[in-house]
């Protein structure tokens, strides 16, 4: 990122927002991802060490919303739609086509859903922003999400756990375990084999010597 | 912020208008954006896509066979759909339909594998000309009030009564009754909006 927030690579001429931190060794490919940023929180979005996102990734970030990516995330193309907190911890991966919302953005009643979209087309830009009730979405480090899934509002997934592709996730997954399926159903468990002493050990160790 | 540079799937970032093909009808203060909306609109029909008033098109792919015809109410709502329409959409009021989710009236290939054969040769570069088999095709119907979340799927023949509430990537596959919560592949009940 350059000190003007820009991206010297990026297609689309816009900027990291000012309420977002991003570490400099994250890689974010376009900054069209914040085109639907729009958190006055004073810190909105917190981009971790070594993290990346990639085309397709859309932060629909509303006033009060808060989302982190953790160190080391990879979110190649998912729809962040959060407006109260959305947190990704460090080492998980999500793919291409993913929802994570943490709202409906849209009232549940009918009357009231009726006058907010009598309001939306008067907005520029014309965007819902009705008081919806939102529920956080904690996602732990290490999950692995398959495309297109759904990840509904409430949701807590839990450390190593996976995510299969199109799996719509309604409530808790546990701590190292695979679901998939619309609903997700829990399908298998997983040996929790990492030592993250070693896994930072790794880090501050100098990379192996390239031999020809 | 300069002007945004184009985008595969926009979210309001066509500066520039819409071109609209014309045998399309827009209501009053209706909105439609992104560089494909029309980019597979085939239909010869006149009026094949009325849209009412006060809606919102954001980035909807209206991908509309030469015998399509769509018909959308007032005050809707659309992120990024995809219409896929030979026959006939029918879409009400204040409805809202989420990022990515497809509405398709066909299977656009038949189920029989020889007539699937047959189909493949007839849509191949070399099959100019040959007939293709019959597809069945079949409305969908969505009343009033029908909120269909992002990723979702609804297809053809189907029926959602008014008010149903269609969750997140759920797959569609017979008629919902009004006021009904369905989730899941293949999509069931699972409550009621009161």
């Amino acid at each position: 990122m350059s000190p003007d927030r820009t991206l010297p690579w990026d297609w689309y001429s816009g900027m990291i927002p000012q309420n977002a931190t991003v570490d400099e060794t994250a890689y974010i490919e376009t900054s069209f991802s914040f085109y639907l940023f729009r958190s006055r929180l004073p810190l909105g979005l917190e981009i971790g060490r070594g993290a990346s996102t990639y085309l397709g990734t859309m932060f629909d970030v509303g006033p009060r919303g808060h989302v982190k990516l953790g160190d080391y995330t990879l979110v190649h193309g998912a729809r962040i739609i959060c407006d109260a907190e959305i947190i990704i911890a460090d080492y998980s991966l999500v793919s291409w086509n993913v929802v994570l919302m943490d709202t409906y953005r849209i009232p549940l009643d009918i009357g009231d859903r009726r006058a907010e979209l009598e309001l939306v087309p008067t907005r520029q830009p014309r965007l819902p922003a009705a008081e919806v009730p939102a529920r956080p979405i904690h996602i732990q480090r290490n999950v692995w999400i398959g495309f297109d899934a759904c990840v509904l509002p409430g949701v807590t997934i839990g450390e190593g756990s996976v995510v299969g592709a199109r799996a719509v996730v309604t409530g808790d997954v546990p701590p190292y375990t695979v679901v998939a399926g619309n609903p997700a159903r829990v399908i298998r468990r997983l040996e929790p084999d990492v030592c993250w002493d070693r896994v930072q050990e790794s880090f501050t160790s100098p990379p192996p010597r390239r031999t020809r | 912020m300069s002007e945004p540079a184009p985008t595969p799937r926009s979210s309001f970032s066509a500066a520039r208008p819409v071109m609209l093909p014309p045998n399309v009808r827009v209501g009053a203060n209706t909105l439609i954006n992104g560089e494909i909306a029309f980019k597979r609109f085939h239909s010869q029909l006149p009026d094949a896509l009325i849209v009412g008033a006060n809606c919102t098109m954001d980035g909807v792919h209206f991908a509309l066979g030469e015998k399509g015809r769509v018909r959308i109410g007032d005050h809707c709502y659309f992120t990024n759909a995809v219409m896929l329409c030979e026959l006939e959409l029918r879409i009400g009021d204040y409805v809202v339909i989420g990022w990515n989710a497809t509405i398709a009236d066909t299977d656009f290939h038949p189920l029989a594998p020889a007539a699937r054969v047959a189909d493949a040769i007839a849509c191949s570069p070399l099959g100019k000309g040959r007939p293709r088999p019959d597809i069945s095709r079949r409305p969908v119907i969505i009343d009033d009030d029908v909120w269909i979340g992002p990723n979702a799927a609804v297809l053809k023949g189907v029926h959602i009564g008014a008010g149903a509430f269609i969750e997140p990537g759920s797959l569609v596959t017979r008629d919902v009754p009004p006021r009904a919560r369905v989730l899941g592949n293949p999509a069931q009940v699972i409550g009621e909006i009161c």
